[in-house]
Protein backbone atom coordinates (compact mmCIF):
# COMPACT_ATOMS: atom_id res chain seq x y z
CA UNK A 1 0.00 0.00 0.00
CA UNK A 2 0.95 3.16 -0.84
CA UNK A 3 -0.94 4.93 1.25
CA UNK A 4 -2.84 3.56 4.43
CA UNK A 5 -5.06 7.06 5.31
CA UNK A 6 -8.29 7.36 4.39
CA UNK A 7 -9.28 10.09 1.61
CA UNK A 8 -9.86 13.45 3.77
CA UNK A 9 -7.73 14.88 5.77
CA UNK A 10 -7.64 12.93 9.31
CA UNK A 11 -7.42 14.67 12.64
CA UNK A 12 -3.65 14.23 13.31
CA UNK A 13 -3.13 16.14 10.38
CA UNK A 14 -5.69 18.71 11.04
CA UNK A 15 -3.69 19.29 14.06
CA UNK A 16 -0.98 19.45 12.05
CA UNK A 17 -2.57 22.45 10.22
CA UNK A 18 -3.46 24.47 13.21
CA UNK A 19 0.04 24.18 14.41
CA UNK A 20 0.56 26.46 10.84
CA UNK A 21 -1.53 29.22 12.03
CA UNK A 22 0.09 32.39 13.36
CA UNK A 23 0.11 33.33 17.07
CA UNK A 24 1.23 36.32 19.29
CA UNK A 25 4.23 35.16 21.51
CA UNK A 26 6.37 37.14 24.40
CA UNK A 27 9.69 36.24 23.96
CA UNK A 28 11.92 35.97 27.02
CA UNK A 29 15.24 35.74 25.21
CA UNK A 30 16.77 37.03 21.99
CA UNK A 31 16.99 35.34 18.52
CA UNK A 32 17.93 36.00 15.37
CA UNK A 33 15.41 36.58 12.52
CA UNK A 34 15.31 32.88 10.68
CA UNK A 35 14.51 31.97 7.04
CA UNK A 36 12.42 29.00 7.02
CA UNK A 37 10.46 26.57 4.75
CA UNK A 38 7.35 28.35 6.11
CA UNK A 39 8.21 31.94 5.72
CA UNK A 40 11.13 34.13 7.57
CA UNK A 41 10.34 34.34 11.61
CA UNK A 42 10.80 38.02 12.43
CA UNK A 43 13.55 38.55 15.17
CA UNK A 44 13.05 37.90 18.37
CA UNK A 45 13.75 40.85 21.17
CA UNK A 46 12.04 40.82 24.57
CA UNK A 47 10.02 42.69 25.59
CA UNK A 48 8.99 42.76 21.79
CA UNK A 49 5.54 40.90 20.91
CA UNK A 50 6.14 38.71 17.73
CA UNK A 51 4.08 36.35 15.54
CA UNK A 52 5.28 33.31 14.94
CA UNK A 53 3.71 29.74 13.67
CA UNK A 54 1.75 27.83 16.61
CA UNK A 55 4.39 24.63 16.37
CA UNK A 56 7.34 27.50 16.88
CA UNK A 57 5.02 29.21 19.63
CA UNK A 58 5.17 25.98 21.30
CA UNK A 59 8.42 24.72 21.22
CA UNK A 60 9.17 28.13 22.67
CA UNK A 61 6.95 27.82 25.66
CA UNK A 62 8.10 24.33 26.17
CA UNK A 63 11.70 25.30 27.03
CA UNK A 64 10.09 28.36 28.84
CA UNK A 65 11.71 30.74 26.43
CA UNK A 66 8.39 32.67 25.75
CA UNK A 67 4.69 33.41 26.48
CA UNK A 68 1.95 33.17 24.89
CA UNK A 69 -0.65 35.90 24.39
CA UNK A 70 -3.88 34.10 23.74
CA UNK A 71 -6.01 35.07 20.79
CA UNK A 72 -8.90 37.46 21.88
CA UNK A 73 -11.63 34.81 21.06
CA UNK A 74 -9.81 32.73 24.18
CA UNK A 75 -11.57 34.23 26.32
CA UNK A 76 -14.11 33.11 28.55
CA UNK A 77 -16.21 36.27 27.72
CA UNK A 78 -15.88 35.99 23.77
CA UNK A 79 -16.70 32.23 24.55
CA UNK A 80 -19.28 32.72 26.75
CA UNK A 81 -20.41 35.49 23.69
CA UNK A 82 -20.45 33.02 21.09
CA UNK A 83 -22.04 30.28 23.13
CA UNK A 84 -24.85 32.70 23.67
CA UNK A 85 -24.71 33.25 19.85
CA UNK A 86 -25.03 29.29 19.08
CA UNK A 87 -28.09 28.56 21.60
CA UNK A 88 -30.45 32.09 22.59
CA UNK A 89 -30.64 33.22 18.65
CA UNK A 90 -32.98 32.37 16.89
CA UNK A 91 -31.62 32.46 13.28
CA UNK A 92 -28.30 30.48 14.50
CA UNK A 93 -30.59 27.42 15.98
CA UNK A 94 -29.44 25.53 13.08
CA UNK A 95 -26.75 27.21 11.66
CA UNK A 96 -23.29 27.62 13.48
CA UNK A 97 -21.82 31.47 14.77
CA UNK A 98 -20.19 33.09 11.62
CA UNK A 99 -17.10 32.38 11.03
CA UNK A 100 -14.42 35.27 11.17
CA UNK A 101 -14.45 37.11 7.56
CA UNK A 102 -11.90 36.86 5.05
CA UNK A 103 -10.03 39.97 3.78
CA UNK A 104 -11.77 41.70 1.85
CA UNK A 105 -15.57 40.60 2.98
CA UNK A 106 -17.47 42.79 5.05
CA UNK A 107 -19.03 41.62 8.35
CA UNK A 108 -22.46 40.63 8.99
CA UNK A 109 -24.18 43.42 10.11
CA UNK A 110 -23.27 45.58 7.51
CA UNK A 111 -24.70 43.48 4.37
CA UNK A 112 -24.77 46.99 2.36
CA UNK A 113 -21.42 46.15 1.70
CA UNK A 114 -19.78 44.10 -0.97
CA UNK A 115 -17.64 41.94 -0.84
CA UNK A 116 -14.16 42.46 -3.04
CA UNK A 117 -11.92 39.77 -3.13
CA UNK A 118 -8.51 40.81 -4.02
CA UNK A 119 -5.79 38.17 -5.60
CA UNK A 120 -2.34 38.04 -4.69
CA UNK A 121 -0.23 36.02 -7.58
CA UNK A 122 1.15 32.85 -7.51
CA UNK A 123 5.35 32.75 -8.97
CA UNK A 124 3.01 30.33 -12.18
CA UNK A 125 0.97 33.48 -12.81
CA UNK A 126 -2.20 31.75 -10.58
CA UNK A 127 -4.28 33.74 -8.68
CA UNK A 128 -4.20 32.98 -4.75
CA UNK A 129 -6.87 34.20 -2.32
CA UNK A 130 -5.32 33.08 1.42
CA UNK A 131 -7.31 31.46 4.06
CA UNK A 132 -7.22 29.95 7.29
CA UNK A 133 -4.45 28.41 8.78
CA UNK A 134 -2.56 31.69 6.91
CA UNK A 135 -4.50 34.58 8.25
CA UNK A 136 -4.07 36.36 11.21
CA UNK A 137 -7.04 35.07 12.97
CA UNK A 138 -5.03 33.75 16.16
CA UNK A 139 -2.64 36.59 17.00
CA UNK A 140 -3.40 38.63 20.37
CA UNK A 141 -4.63 42.51 19.50
CA UNK A 142 -4.50 45.20 21.61
CA UNK A 143 -7.63 46.86 19.88
CA UNK A 144 -10.39 44.81 19.09
CA UNK A 145 -12.79 47.69 17.43
CA UNK A 146 -16.29 48.10 18.84
CA UNK A 147 -18.39 46.77 15.88
CA UNK A 148 -16.12 43.58 15.54
CA UNK A 149 -18.04 40.41 16.71
CA UNK A 150 -16.18 37.46 18.49
CA UNK A 151 -16.13 35.17 16.52
CA UNK A 152 -14.71 31.10 16.31
CA UNK A 153 -11.76 30.85 13.92
CA UNK A 154 -11.97 27.69 11.65
CA UNK A 155 -9.16 25.86 13.61
CA UNK A 156 -10.76 27.25 16.86
CA UNK A 157 -10.80 23.50 18.97
CA UNK A 158 -7.47 22.49 17.97
CA UNK A 159 -5.48 26.03 19.03
CA UNK A 160 -7.62 26.69 22.01
CA UNK A 161 -6.61 22.71 23.07
CA UNK A 162 -3.12 23.03 22.03
CA UNK A 163 -2.74 26.33 24.21
CA UNK A 164 -4.82 24.80 27.65
CA UNK A 165 -2.62 22.03 27.01
CA UNK A 166 0.26 23.47 26.73
CA UNK A 167 0.62 27.02 28.00
CA UNK A 168 -2.63 27.57 30.76
CA UNK A 169 -0.87 29.76 32.82
CA UNK A 170 -0.71 32.20 30.01
CA UNK A 171 -4.63 32.12 29.69
CA UNK A 172 -7.41 33.74 31.71
CA UNK A 173 -9.10 31.66 34.21
CA UNK A 174 -8.02 28.19 31.96
CA UNK A 175 -10.95 26.22 34.14
CA UNK A 176 -13.86 28.48 32.50
CA UNK A 177 -12.09 28.53 29.44
CA UNK A 178 -12.11 24.77 29.02
CA UNK A 179 -15.28 24.06 30.18
CA UNK A 180 -16.65 27.07 27.72
CA UNK A 181 -14.61 25.01 24.57
CA UNK A 182 -16.27 22.27 25.80
CA UNK A 183 -19.77 23.52 25.70
CA UNK A 184 -19.74 25.07 22.72
CA UNK A 185 -18.45 21.38 21.27
CA UNK A 186 -20.93 19.79 22.44
CA UNK A 187 -23.52 22.13 21.14
CA UNK A 188 -22.42 22.39 17.66
CA UNK A 189 -21.54 18.68 17.43
CA UNK A 190 -25.54 18.51 18.30
CA UNK A 191 -26.06 20.93 15.15
CA UNK A 192 -24.08 18.82 13.25
CA UNK A 193 -26.40 15.88 14.00
CA UNK A 194 -29.40 17.49 13.74
CA UNK A 195 -28.47 19.14 10.33
CA UNK A 196 -28.80 15.34 8.48
CA UNK A 197 -32.15 16.14 7.03
CA UNK A 198 -30.64 18.93 4.65
CA UNK A 199 -28.15 16.44 3.01
CA UNK A 200 -30.62 15.99 0.39
CA UNK A 201 -30.07 19.21 -1.52
CA UNK A 202 -26.25 17.84 -1.71
CA UNK A 203 -27.22 14.63 -3.64
CA UNK A 204 -28.65 16.13 -6.87
CA UNK A 205 -26.28 17.73 -9.75
CA UNK A 206 -25.80 21.54 -9.12
CA UNK A 207 -26.95 21.06 -5.46
CA UNK A 208 -24.80 21.70 -1.97
CA UNK A 209 -25.25 21.57 1.82
CA UNK A 210 -24.11 24.48 3.45
CA UNK A 211 -22.15 24.14 6.79
CA UNK A 212 -20.46 27.63 6.73
CA UNK A 213 -18.98 28.40 10.51
CA UNK A 214 -17.82 24.72 11.00
CA UNK A 215 -14.77 24.24 12.53
CA UNK A 216 -11.71 22.12 10.83
CA UNK A 217 -12.10 19.53 13.10
CA UNK A 218 -15.63 19.35 13.15
CA UNK A 219 -15.74 18.86 9.42
CA UNK A 220 -12.68 15.94 9.95
CA UNK A 221 -14.75 14.23 12.45
CA UNK A 222 -18.36 14.79 10.29
CA UNK A 223 -16.12 14.53 6.92
CA UNK A 224 -16.87 10.43 6.46
CA UNK A 225 -20.49 10.42 7.89
CA UNK A 226 -21.79 13.73 5.82
CA UNK A 227 -20.20 12.29 2.66
CA UNK A 228 -21.48 8.90 3.43
CA UNK A 229 -24.90 10.18 4.02
CA UNK A 230 -24.63 12.52 0.58
CA UNK A 231 -23.28 9.78 -2.04
CA UNK A 232 -25.61 6.60 -0.60
CA UNK A 233 -28.73 9.37 -1.16
CA UNK A 234 -26.83 10.01 -4.68
CA UNK A 235 -27.01 6.63 -5.84
CA UNK A 236 -30.63 6.12 -4.51
CA UNK A 237 -31.56 9.54 -6.88
CA UNK A 238 -29.13 8.01 -9.46
CA UNK A 239 -31.97 6.98 -11.92
CA UNK A 240 -34.29 10.22 -10.95
CA UNK A 241 -31.38 12.43 -11.81
CA UNK A 242 -30.67 10.93 -15.19
CA UNK A 243 -34.06 11.39 -15.93
CA UNK A 244 -34.17 14.55 -15.63
CA UNK A 245 -31.19 15.23 -17.05
CA UNK A 246 -32.58 13.24 -20.38
CA UNK A 247 -35.54 15.90 -19.93
CA UNK A 248 -33.11 18.94 -19.85
CA UNK A 249 -31.74 17.43 -23.14
CA UNK A 250 -34.74 17.29 -24.97
CA UNK A 251 -36.03 21.00 -24.14
CA UNK A 252 -32.99 22.04 -25.03
CA UNK A 253 -32.99 20.36 -28.73
CA UNK A 254 -36.06 21.49 -29.06
CA UNK A 255 -35.41 24.56 -28.54
CA UNK A 256 -37.26 25.75 -25.04
CA UNK A 257 -39.84 24.36 -22.72
CA UNK A 258 -43.33 25.75 -23.50
CA UNK A 259 -43.37 24.27 -27.21
CA UNK A 260 -42.90 20.85 -26.03
CA UNK A 261 -45.14 20.47 -22.85
CA UNK A 262 -48.24 20.10 -24.51
CA UNK A 263 -46.78 17.48 -27.19
CA UNK A 264 -44.74 15.43 -23.72
CA UNK A 265 -48.59 14.94 -21.85
CA UNK A 266 -49.92 13.78 -24.41
CA UNK A 267 -47.57 11.42 -25.20
CA UNK A 268 -48.22 10.05 -22.02
CA UNK A 269 -51.84 9.15 -22.45
CA UNK B 1 -8.88 41.13 -16.68
CA UNK B 2 -9.08 44.77 -15.11
CA UNK B 3 -6.14 46.94 -14.59
CA UNK B 4 -5.61 45.85 -11.20
CA UNK B 5 -4.85 42.52 -12.16
CA UNK B 6 -2.46 43.16 -14.89
CA UNK B 7 -0.42 45.79 -12.48
CA UNK B 8 -0.44 42.62 -9.88
CA UNK B 9 0.81 40.21 -12.49
CA UNK B 10 3.13 42.49 -13.22
CA UNK B 11 4.77 43.10 -9.65
CA UNK B 12 4.82 39.57 -8.74
CA UNK B 13 7.57 37.70 -6.57
CA UNK B 14 11.05 36.71 -7.61
CA UNK B 15 11.21 33.22 -6.32
CA UNK B 16 14.10 33.79 -4.02
CA UNK B 17 12.56 36.52 -1.69
CA UNK B 18 11.63 35.24 1.74
CA UNK B 19 7.68 36.12 0.94
CA UNK B 20 7.49 34.11 -1.66
CA UNK B 21 8.86 31.48 0.43
CA UNK B 22 5.80 31.66 2.37
CA UNK B 23 3.73 32.07 -0.48
CA UNK B 24 4.52 28.83 -1.95
CA UNK B 25 4.51 26.99 1.61
CA UNK B 26 1.12 28.20 1.31
CA UNK B 27 -0.13 27.07 -1.74
CA UNK B 28 1.85 23.87 -1.29
CA UNK B 29 -0.28 23.13 2.12
CA UNK B 30 -3.31 23.97 0.13
CA UNK B 31 -2.41 21.60 -2.49
CA UNK B 32 -1.89 19.03 -0.33
CA UNK B 33 -4.96 19.12 1.54
CA UNK B 34 -6.91 19.18 -1.73
CA UNK B 35 -4.82 16.22 -2.90
CA UNK B 36 -6.05 14.16 0.00
CA UNK B 37 -9.20 15.32 0.28
CA UNK B 38 -10.38 14.40 -3.49
CA UNK B 39 -11.09 11.25 -5.54
CA UNK B 40 -9.22 11.65 -8.84
CA UNK B 41 -5.38 12.54 -9.37
CA UNK B 42 -4.87 16.49 -9.28
CA UNK B 43 -2.70 18.22 -12.43
CA UNK B 44 1.16 17.89 -10.89
CA UNK B 45 2.16 21.52 -9.91
CA UNK B 46 5.47 20.89 -11.47
CA UNK B 47 6.93 24.59 -11.06
CA UNK B 48 5.78 24.81 -7.47
CA UNK B 49 7.51 21.25 -6.54
CA UNK B 50 10.90 22.34 -8.44
CA UNK B 51 10.90 25.27 -6.29
CA UNK B 52 9.92 23.45 -3.17
CA UNK B 53 12.94 20.92 -3.75
CA UNK B 54 15.33 23.46 -4.37
CA UNK B 55 14.75 24.96 -1.30
CA UNK B 56 14.76 21.81 0.84
CA UNK B 57 18.24 20.69 -0.55
CA UNK B 58 19.52 24.65 -0.06
CA UNK B 59 17.87 24.29 3.68
CA UNK B 60 19.74 20.58 4.41
CA UNK B 61 22.77 22.60 3.45
CA UNK B 62 22.17 25.55 5.60
CA UNK B 63 21.23 22.66 8.57
CA UNK B 64 24.60 20.58 8.23
CA UNK B 65 26.97 23.76 7.95
CA UNK B 66 24.99 25.14 11.05
CA UNK B 67 25.68 21.85 12.86
CA UNK B 68 28.91 21.58 11.53
CA UNK B 69 30.00 24.80 12.74
CA UNK B 70 28.63 24.15 16.51
CA UNK B 71 29.89 20.88 16.65
CA UNK B 72 33.22 21.96 15.78
CA UNK B 73 33.67 24.66 17.46
CA UNK B 74 34.61 23.40 21.08
CA UNK B 75 37.58 22.03 19.60
CA UNK B 76 38.73 24.75 18.15
CA UNK B 77 39.78 26.85 20.83
CA UNK B 78 39.41 24.72 24.09
CA UNK B 79 42.83 25.86 25.26
CA UNK B 80 41.76 29.55 24.91
CA UNK B 81 38.45 29.11 26.57
CA UNK B 82 38.60 30.47 30.15
CA UNK B 83 36.21 30.19 33.14
CA UNK B 84 34.88 34.04 32.52
CA UNK B 85 33.86 33.56 29.23
CA UNK B 86 32.24 30.24 29.51
CA UNK B 87 28.98 31.73 30.51
CA UNK B 88 28.70 33.79 26.96
CA UNK B 89 29.71 30.49 25.60
CA UNK B 90 27.07 28.77 27.05
CA UNK B 91 24.56 30.62 26.11
CA UNK B 92 25.66 30.91 22.54
CA UNK B 93 25.95 27.35 22.17
CA UNK B 94 22.43 27.11 23.65
CA UNK B 95 21.27 29.62 21.30
CA UNK B 96 23.04 27.57 18.07
CA UNK B 97 21.51 24.19 19.42
CA UNK B 98 17.91 26.32 19.56
CA UNK B 99 17.78 27.50 15.80
CA UNK B 100 19.25 24.17 14.71
CA UNK B 101 16.02 22.12 16.57
CA UNK B 102 13.65 24.96 14.83
CA UNK B 103 15.35 24.52 11.36
CA UNK B 104 15.07 20.82 11.78
CA UNK B 105 11.49 21.50 13.07
CA UNK B 106 10.79 23.22 9.79
CA UNK B 107 12.45 20.50 7.05
CA UNK B 108 10.39 18.13 8.96
CA UNK B 109 7.26 19.18 8.68
CA UNK B 110 7.87 20.43 4.78
CA UNK B 111 9.25 17.09 4.39
CA UNK B 112 6.29 15.27 5.63
CA UNK B 113 4.03 17.77 3.79
CA UNK B 114 5.80 16.40 0.00
CA UNK B 115 5.99 12.61 1.84
CA UNK B 116 2.37 12.57 2.14
CA UNK B 117 1.55 14.44 -1.07
CA UNK B 118 3.57 12.04 -3.23
CA UNK B 119 2.28 8.80 -1.72
CA UNK B 120 -1.15 9.70 -1.58
CA UNK B 121 -0.58 10.83 -5.47
CA UNK B 122 0.95 7.19 -5.85
CA UNK B 123 -1.77 5.71 -4.19
CA UNK B 124 -4.29 7.10 -6.34
CA UNK B 125 -1.90 6.21 -9.50
CA UNK B 126 -2.28 2.33 -8.26
CA UNK B 127 -5.89 2.17 -7.65
CA UNK B 128 -7.00 3.26 -11.07
CA UNK B 129 -3.65 2.48 -13.43
CA UNK B 130 -5.59 1.80 -16.70
CA UNK B 131 -7.56 4.85 -16.22
CA UNK B 132 -4.88 6.98 -15.94
CA UNK B 133 -2.57 4.95 -18.67
CA UNK B 134 -5.64 5.61 -20.79
CA UNK B 135 -5.63 9.28 -19.91
CA UNK B 136 -2.19 9.75 -20.65
CA UNK B 137 -2.63 8.31 -23.82
CA UNK B 138 -5.77 9.68 -24.82
CA UNK B 139 -4.84 11.82 -28.05
CA UNK B 140 -5.10 8.57 -30.39
CA UNK B 141 -8.36 7.06 -29.27
CA UNK B 142 -8.32 6.08 -33.29
CA UNK B 143 -5.56 3.59 -33.11
CA UNK B 144 -6.48 1.89 -29.51
CA UNK B 145 -9.79 1.37 -31.18
CA UNK B 146 -8.48 -0.15 -34.60
CA UNK B 147 -6.42 -2.17 -32.09
CA UNK B 148 -9.04 -3.77 -29.94
CA UNK B 149 -10.82 -4.77 -33.42
CA UNK B 150 -7.63 -5.76 -35.63
CA UNK B 151 -6.19 -7.87 -32.14
CA UNK B 152 -8.22 -10.61 -31.35
CA UNK B 153 -7.22 -12.51 -34.29
CA UNK B 154 -3.79 -12.72 -33.38
CA UNK B 155 -3.70 -16.19 -30.78
CA UNK B 156 -0.98 -15.08 -28.55
CA UNK B 157 -2.47 -11.84 -27.36
CA UNK B 158 -0.82 -11.07 -23.65
CA UNK B 159 -2.38 -9.17 -21.20
CA UNK B 160 0.43 -6.62 -21.32
CA UNK B 161 0.05 -5.88 -25.24
CA UNK B 162 -3.24 -4.05 -23.99
CA UNK B 163 -1.53 -1.78 -21.89
CA UNK B 164 -1.07 1.48 -24.04
CA UNK B 165 1.82 3.17 -23.86
CA UNK B 166 1.80 6.79 -22.28
CA UNK B 167 2.47 9.98 -24.11
CA UNK B 168 4.34 12.46 -22.51
CA UNK B 169 4.59 15.24 -24.60
CA UNK B 170 1.65 17.25 -23.95
CA UNK B 171 2.01 20.76 -22.73
CA UNK B 172 0.71 20.33 -19.29
CA UNK B 173 1.14 16.36 -18.35
CA UNK B 174 -1.40 15.70 -15.41
CA UNK B 175 1.41 13.68 -13.86
CA UNK B 176 5.41 13.99 -13.43
CA UNK B 177 7.72 12.23 -15.54
CA UNK B 178 8.84 9.81 -12.66
CA UNK B 179 5.28 9.20 -12.24
CA UNK B 180 4.52 8.31 -15.69
CA UNK B 181 7.53 6.11 -15.84
CA UNK B 182 6.00 4.26 -12.09
CA UNK B 183 2.68 3.78 -13.72
CA UNK B 184 4.05 2.61 -16.51
CA UNK B 185 6.15 -0.45 -15.45
CA UNK B 186 3.60 -0.99 -12.12
CA UNK B 187 0.91 -2.01 -15.21
CA UNK B 188 2.85 -3.93 -16.72
CA UNK B 189 4.10 -6.00 -14.10
CA UNK B 190 0.66 -6.21 -12.91
CA UNK B 191 -0.79 -7.11 -16.46
CA UNK B 192 2.27 -10.02 -16.65
CA UNK B 193 1.16 -11.33 -13.22
CA UNK B 194 -2.56 -11.43 -14.88
CA UNK B 195 -1.10 -13.25 -17.62
CA UNK B 196 0.78 -15.33 -15.85
CA UNK B 197 -1.75 -16.23 -13.09
CA UNK B 198 -4.78 -16.65 -14.81
CA UNK B 199 -5.46 -14.61 -18.07
CA UNK B 200 -3.10 -16.63 -19.96
CA UNK B 201 -5.42 -19.94 -19.93
CA UNK B 202 -8.16 -17.54 -21.56
CA UNK B 203 -9.07 -17.29 -25.16
CA UNK B 204 -7.22 -14.92 -26.75
CA UNK B 205 -10.52 -12.52 -27.15
CA UNK B 206 -10.53 -12.28 -22.98
CA UNK B 207 -7.27 -11.21 -22.00
CA UNK B 208 -7.76 -7.73 -22.85
CA UNK B 209 -7.49 -5.32 -19.64
CA UNK B 210 -9.29 -2.44 -21.55
CA UNK B 211 -12.20 -4.51 -22.54
CA UNK B 212 -15.17 -2.69 -23.46
CA UNK B 213 -17.61 -5.01 -25.00
CA UNK B 214 -21.11 -4.43 -24.59
CA UNK B 215 -20.65 -0.76 -24.59
CA UNK B 216 -19.43 -1.15 -20.65
CA UNK B 217 -15.99 0.00 -20.21
CA UNK B 218 -14.19 -2.48 -17.50
CA UNK B 219 -11.22 0.13 -17.22
CA UNK B 220 -12.92 2.08 -14.01
CA UNK B 221 -11.61 5.87 -13.15
CA UNK B 222 -11.86 7.84 -9.85
CA UNK B 223 -15.51 8.98 -9.01
CA UNK B 224 -15.77 12.53 -9.72
CA UNK B 225 -19.53 13.21 -8.44
CA UNK B 226 -18.42 12.15 -4.63
CA UNK B 227 -18.83 15.13 -2.21
CA UNK B 228 -16.07 17.14 -0.95
CA UNK B 229 -16.03 20.57 1.47
CA UNK B 230 -14.92 23.60 -0.30
CA UNK B 231 -14.89 27.12 0.88
CA UNK B 232 -15.56 29.94 -1.42
CA UNK B 233 -12.68 32.35 -1.67
CA UNK B 234 -14.46 35.03 -3.97
CA UNK B 235 -17.39 36.87 -4.08
CA UNK B 236 -19.62 34.32 -5.60
CA UNK B 237 -18.96 30.99 -7.29
CA UNK B 238 -21.93 28.96 -8.74
CA UNK B 239 -22.41 25.45 -8.63
CA UNK B 240 -22.16 24.01 -12.41
CA UNK B 241 -23.64 20.79 -13.46
CA UNK B 242 -20.90 19.45 -16.49
CA UNK B 243 -22.27 18.01 -19.84
CA UNK B 244 -23.18 14.36 -19.69
CA UNK B 245 -26.14 12.20 -19.81
CA UNK B 246 -27.11 13.63 -23.40
CA UNK B 247 -27.03 17.13 -22.35
CA UNK B 248 -24.32 19.09 -24.21
CA UNK B 249 -23.09 22.29 -22.38
CA UNK B 250 -22.19 22.80 -18.83
CA UNK B 251 -24.99 23.97 -16.78
CA UNK B 252 -25.37 26.07 -13.92
CA UNK B 253 -26.51 24.34 -10.98
CA UNK B 254 -29.12 25.95 -8.72
CA UNK B 255 -26.59 26.39 -5.79
CA UNK B 256 -24.32 29.69 -5.70
CA UNK B 257 -21.46 29.82 -2.86
CA UNK B 258 -20.44 33.61 -1.44
CA UNK B 259 -17.60 34.48 -0.13
CA UNK B 260 -16.33 32.54 2.91
CA UNK B 261 -18.97 30.13 2.99
CA UNK B 262 -18.48 26.50 3.32
CA UNK B 263 -20.08 23.65 1.45
CA UNK B 264 -20.65 20.11 1.11
CA UNK B 265 -21.15 19.97 -3.07
CA UNK B 266 -19.90 17.42 -5.55
CA UNK B 267 -16.20 17.69 -7.06
CA UNK B 268 -17.13 17.41 -10.90
CA UNK B 269 -19.58 20.68 -9.56
CA UNK B 270 -16.76 22.92 -8.88
CA UNK B 271 -13.66 21.47 -10.61
CA UNK B 272 -13.75 24.30 -12.64
CA UNK B 273 -13.80 27.18 -10.36
CA UNK B 274 -10.79 25.27 -7.86
CA UNK B 275 -8.50 25.63 -11.33
CA UNK B 276 -9.34 28.89 -11.25
CA UNK B 277 -8.29 29.36 -7.45
CA UNK B 278 -11.78 30.26 -6.14
CA UNK B 279 -12.44 27.66 -3.64
CA UNK B 280 -10.28 25.78 -1.30
CA UNK B 281 -10.59 21.98 -0.91
CA UNK B 282 -10.66 21.52 3.05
Amino acid sequence: MAFPLPRGITPPEISFLAEMEMVTILPRQRLEGLELLGGPVEPLIPPRRASVPLWLALLLKRQRRANILPPSWLHPESLSFILDIETQYEEYKETFSPPPPLPGQPFLHDRGERAVATPRFTPDGDKYYPAPPFLPQNVARDHVPAQELQTLPFHWLEVGNMLLEAASEDLVDPDQTRRLLKELREVRMAKIRSGVDALDAAAMGGGGVALTGVGAIELGEGRRFISGVIDGLRRIGASREQARREELAEEMANGGYDATQDDDDEMEF
Amino acid sequence: MDIDDILASVDRHDPSTPESTALDHQLLTRFWVAERGISELLPWPGALMDRMMERVRRQIETIEDLAAAASSDPYTDPTTTTTTTNPTRNTHQATANLTLSILQTDLSRTQYLLRSLLRQRLSKLTQHSMHYLLLLSAPSPNTSQSQSQSQPQNDDLKPEDTIPTPDTTGPNPPLSAPEVQFLHAHQLLLAKHYGDAFLGSFPPQLRRLDDNAGGTSMVQGPDAKEVVFVRCLVEEVRVVVPPGDGVEEEVLGGTAMRMGDVWAVRWEGVRGAWGRGEVEVL
